[in-house]
């Protein structure tokens, strides 16, 4: 099998308070099949045989629905490509001898924790402020009990695709939270189990989403076009229209 | 009043603010644009028309509303614009566009540049017309603000610089119109964004049509 090399300029910052700047690596035996992350691996396993600290960076399931994995690739987050996280992104979508630049995602509610590694906690500060129903539903219902027509059931199925990677607020210039915040907002808020919370929910994770200090959405979309399931900024609609009607209503 | 502090102190509320003044500016510059159109065809209609305008009592709550805002507007986009900036204090070394579905654009990215530039465009605007040398029509009737018109663009200075500074607000206006409409969280749709785009193309046009006019030699007399 033929192998490729490339050149990494990855960041590497050895903890959140130290400064950070970006180093060059050349990677070696890159099989078009690997993943990016795999690929991390194998910078890795030439750092460690150097004797050198390796690059930090998150992964887990590797099959692009855990959410864990994520930088920026060549100034997009999740790299070149659509509909995919980084451990998605495979080393084809890249030719021998190319030049990889791989940051974190940056936000400054994303403080970095080590080289790719930052910190997602807002994420789930906002889920924990308002992100879930509290009635108690009991076990699973039989199906067709509650009946939920097929486009409002698409539309919930497509909010709740979220993986929580953070790739929206790394890809939007404001590095904005809001679609995010819209789908997890929304996929409660569009079924009958969410409604008696819904205009709570919005108040409480919009604010909560404010104190973490995201930006204000400038509706351009760079979010819905680096999101790896393609979730539809109509979304980010719907939630600023019910956090309008609250506030208006003085909730 | 107490909601309107509330909506003030949201990144959403005063989104919906900049959305909502940005749009009734639009629909007034949509007004003034067809006026402005009379004046390489009608100089008397013009007149009349500019004095029907100004001699009606209710044209002090529209100034007063346009005023408001147009501040409204500036002062709110100034705010959200810098916080934007707060929220990624460490930049990219790299940054390429998403592509599509993304409608980023230049004009997306520099809302904050043409706004600015629009913030300097608007009140010399108001001093050269509104404020300006105030001739009277040869039977002394109403206000020759055709005649100024022409004599504004007759000085090369002004005529550049309007032919400069009109496209900055069609190019606020190609993003602005459809991104207004988001932030009220009304309509989202790409038929809308490009009605959006072809009114600021319009806008931008129709308002370049007078300075262009004068250029090409219109209203010598
Ligand atoms: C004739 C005058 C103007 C018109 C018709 C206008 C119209 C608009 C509209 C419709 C929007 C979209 C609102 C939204 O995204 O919710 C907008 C956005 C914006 N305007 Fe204006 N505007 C004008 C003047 C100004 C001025 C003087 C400034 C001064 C700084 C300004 C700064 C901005 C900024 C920064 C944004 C975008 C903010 C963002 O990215 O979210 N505008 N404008
Ligand atoms: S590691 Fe789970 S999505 Fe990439």
């Amino acid at each position: 099998m033929s192998t490729m090399t490339v050149k990494v300029r990855v960041w590497r910052q050895p903890s959140p308070d130290k400064e950070g700047r970006l180093v060059d690596y050349t990677v070696g035996n890159v099989v078009a099949d690997m993943s990016f992350v795999e690929m991390l691996d194998v910078l890795n396993e030439q750092l460690v045989a150097a004797g050198e600290d390796t690059v930090a960076f998150d992964s887990d399931c590797r099959e692009g629905i855990c959410g864990s994995c994520g930088c920026v690739v060549n100034g997009v987050p999740h790299g070149p490509g659509t509909g995919k996280t980084a451990c998605q992104l495979f080393m084809r979508a890249f030719t021998d001898g190319d030049t990889l630049v791989v940051e974190p995602f940056r936000a400054k509610a994303f403080p970095v924790l080590k080289d790719l590694c930052v910190d997602r906690g807002a994420f789930d500060r906002m889920i924990a402020a308002g992100g879930y129903i509290s009635a108690n539903t009991g076990a699973a219902p039989d199906g067709n009990q509650l009946l939920i027509g097929k486009e409002i059931a698409e539309k919930a199925f497509d909010a709740a695709a979220c993986i929580g990677c953070g790739a929206c607020v790394a890809a939007c210039k404001n590095a904005s939270a809001v679609l995010f915040v819209s789908a997890k907002v929304g996929q409660l808020s569009y079924l009958p189990q969410g409604q008696p919370e819904r205009y709570r929910r919005v108040v409480r994770m919009v604010d909560q989403m404010q104190k973490e200090g995201f930006g204000a959405c400038s509706n351009e979309g760079e979010c819905e076009a680096v999101c790896p399931k393609e979730i539809s900024t109509l979304h980010i609609q719907i939630m600023q229209r019910d956090y309008l009607r609250s506030v208006l209503r003085g909730a | 009043m107490k909601r309107l502090l509330a909506l003030l102190s949201s990144d959403i509320g005063r989104k919906a603010l900049m959305g909502l003044t940005g749009l009734l500016l639009i629909g007034f510059l949509i007004a003034h644009m067809s006026a402005n159109l009379l004046v390489p065809f009608s100089k008397e209609g013009y007149n009349e028309y500019s004095h029907k305008l100004i001699t009606n009592p209710l044209i002090y709550l529209a100034e007063l509303g346009l005023l408001v805002f147009f501040a409204g507007h500036f002062v709110t986009g100034i705010v959200v614009t810098l916080k934007n900036w707060g929220a990624r204090p460490i930049a990219y070394q790299r940054k390429d566009p998403a592509g599509d579905p993304s409608r980023k654009s230049l004009a997306s990215s520099t809302m904050i540049y043409s706004g600015l530039v629009l913030l300097v465009f608007v009140p010399l605007h108001l001093v050269t017309f509104k404020f300006g040398p105030w001739y009277l029509t040869p039977d002394g009737s109403m206000r020759d603000i055709h005649r100024l018109t022409i004599e504004v663009f007759h000085s090369p200075i002004n005529l550049a610089w309007y032919l400069i500074a009109l496209p900055i607000l069609g190019f606020h206006a190609w993003h602005g119109f459809g991104s207004g409409f988001e932030s009220l969280g009304v309509a989202h749709s790409a038929g809308l964004r490009r009605f959006g785009q072809g009114l600021a193309v319009v806008l931008t046009l129709g308002f370049m049509a007078v300075p262009l006019y004068v250029l090409l030699g219109g209203g010598a007399s």
